[in-house]
């Protein structure tokens, strides 16, 4: 009767020891699974970090957390075209890495004053960029917001140049044609390059009142559209009609004077 | 986006704390801490006690689990230093492991919570976001998860009172509760683990206050959100603090009004901006003049003081914590602190009133 107790009290032992040793090495996978769900998710975060370097951060966020496949949709977008004047003549003259550096400051700049007006810039183009206002969702104060924006880069610019000043290099000048309008907006490309952006006629038309800036000597431009919806917020000086490629009618633009 | 509490950039307190005795004593009487928040707050008599409510509300319909986790997330899409350092502090202190409150912060799919608290962490991300903000189809898909219409009430006041104390902790660069951010991580948390329940059971208790009813709630400024709301106390704090911000006479109740609408605007609530225009109306503003006001974020009808209230609203919906600082900061050397104060008070009310409007969706 002992031997059999003892017999049964070393067999609950061991089948003891066997269950503890088995929740002892699940509890060790267990935690070797959280440090790498853990380290997943911080690759998954440097990931995203490496890539809103590429992307807007929204555009990231939306694609990342919330699955968003930003189907494409018509929405009221008002679109800022900004071109360096000059600047591809300036690069024969200068060290290409110096080159680089002008223009990543330029565009440093450029991209604090549109995010800091609630904008984002969608893409870079040469010395030239566009930044959408309301493109990722709905915004009532875009125009505003956009003429904004230019004008605390033509602020921003004037900073920049007296810090070239100082060091001896050429100033930069630039042309920023604003209009807003319906366009369709979404992930556009193929499926190995792609982008969110706008397109439709209203893109043609920032672009087409950009380039109007270097014919009339001026650095900011806006659109009948824009000074309707901006009313007395900025002092404007109306140029003449313009004919532009690809519209029947000539376009009204205006002047955004400085001192606003 | 959601941020993680070391990427949180933070600024210095825009208004110095101040030590006013009786209000102390008052929080005390209660049964409360006295934050770091109140002593900032004190000064304006509707926001301190705003933010009393806000930090001590204790749901009825909601479990404290639910409750704790809400609010940290929420805070965390605020990207409001203050309230996630102490929300999460406190989930510590009340035996959440870091490595479930990591799970939670970074990624709800792989925290252990069933599908019912993960879709309720989804809710409160998506309504603290507010990107767009949540309707119809998000209220619903709670009730398909089995939450009742008075929890997802009191679901949808917790959120958005966070996001009004998120709010004015962050536009006031709040410091953080450090003291209890290190002992809640370190050795001896198990003294507040063994402290925080005992002043819970034992402590003053603050006195049981009457639900309003709906037609009390409907009756004062943006009745209509609050309505919603009867039959849990939740209705009576935001009652309250909307009473008391409109009765309040530091800032004018055209500015106040204003704000509301603009922060209604940015959001796309037409419940809010229809509520801010009746109030505008009262105040004798013509429709032209409330949609010029609207459309170029500028009234002349407001004092020179305020002029650049309503486009700081319109800020304080989406921001990120050190550049808002930065504009409220320079917004108070215009108006002084004790408008600033209430100025912060009300964009914060705001955002919160908006958001809780989702219930009428």
């Amino acid at each position: 009767m002992t031997a059999l107790a003892w017999v049964l009290a070393g067999v609950g032992a061991l089948v003891l020891s066997a269950l503890a040793a088995l929740v002892l090495r699940g509890r060790r996978q267990n935690d070797q699974l959280e440090i790498l769900l853990l380290a997943a998710d911080d690759r998954l975060e440097q990931l995203q970090r490496q890539f809103e370097r590429f992307v807007p951060a929204d555009v990231v966020e939306r694609l990342t957390r919330t699955g968003d496949a930003f189907t494409p949709e018509r929405r009221q977008v008002t679109m800022l075209f900004a071109d360096l004047r000059g600047f591809t003549a300036l690069c024969d003259r200068l060290d290409p890495a110096v080159t680089v550096n002008i223009l990543n400051d330029y565009f440093r700049h450029m991209t604090a004053a549109i995010a800091h007006h609630h904008g984002h810039v969608t893409e870079f183009v040469g010395d030239g960029l566009l930044a959408l206002f309301g493109a990722m969702e709905s915004n009532p104060w875009q125009a505003r917001d956009a003429v904004l924006a230019a004008v605390e880069m033509r602020a921003a610019l004037a900073r920049y140049n007296a810090t070239l000043r100082e060091k001896g290099l050429p100033e930069l000048r630039f042309g920023v044609g604003i209009h807003g309008g319906e366009v369709v907006a979404g992930v556009i490309g193929t499926a190995g390059l792609s982008k969110f952006s706008v397109t439709g006629d209203p893109i043609n038309v920032a672009s087409r009142v950009e380039g109007l800036t270097s014919t009339y000597q001026v650095d900011l431009l806006i659109t009948e559209e824009i000074r309707h919806k901006v009313g007395d917020q900025f002092r404007l000086r109306p140029m003449p009609p313009a004919r532009v490629k690809g519209k029947a009618e000539p376009i009204q633009t205006y002047y955004v004077e400085p001192g606003e | 986006m959601a941020v993680l509490l070391s990427e949180i950039q933070w600024g210095d307190p825009i208004l110095p704390a101040t030590h006013d005795v009786a209000w102390e004593a008052e929080l005390k009487r209660r049964g409360a801490q006295v934050l770091e928040v109140d002593r900032r707050v004190a000064p304006n008599r509707w926001l301190r006690e705003a933010a009393y409510e806000a930090t001590n509300y204790v749901p009825i319909a909601l479990s404290e689990r639910l409750h704790r986790m809400g609010n940290m997330v929420t805070a965390q899409e605020n990207s409001c230093r203050y309230c996630y350092g102490a929300n999460r502090a406190y989930m510590k202190v009340l035996g959440y492991s870091e490595s479930f409150i990591q799970q939670v912060e970074r990624d709800v799919q792989t925290a252990e919570l069933d599908d019912k608290e993960r879709a309720y962490i989804v809710f409160c991300r998506s309504l603290a976001r507010s990107r767009p903000r949540p309707a119809a189809a998000e209220r619903a898909a709670l009730l398909e998860r089995g939450y009742t219409p008075a929890q997802i009430g009191e679901i949808a006041f917790a959120i958005s009172i966070g996001c009004f104390y998120n709010r004015v902790s962050t536009l006031l660069a709040v410091p953080s509760e450090q003291k209890f951010e290190r002992m809640a991580s370190g050795p001896f948390r198990w003294v507040l683990q063994l402290a925080i329940p005992l002043m819970k059971k034992f402590g003053p208790g603050r006195p049981v206050q009457a639900t309003p009813d709906r037609a009390a709630l409907a009756a004062g400024p943006f009745g209509v959100v609050v309505a919603p709301l009867a039959g849990l106390r939740a209705g009576g704090v935001m009652k309250a603090a909307l009473d008391g911000a409109f009765e309040s006479g530091v800032l004018s109740r055209s500015v106040k009004a204003l704000m509301f609408a603009v922060v209604a605007r940015t959001l796309g609530c037409p419940h809010c901006e229809a509520a801010a225009n009746q109030l505008l109306v009262e105040e004798a503003l013509s429709p032209a003049e409330i949609e010029g006001a609207m459309a170029t974020l500028h009234c002349p009808r407001l004092a020179q003081r305020e002029a650049g209230l309503l486009a700081w609203a319109r800020d304080t919906v989406y921001y990120e914590p050190s550049s808002i600082q930065r504009k409220t900061r320079a917004l108070g050397a215009e108006l002084g602190a004790d408008a600033l104060l209430e100025a912060i008070g009300v964009a914060s009310l705001a955002n919160g009133t908006v958001r809780l409007a989702m219930l009428l969706e």
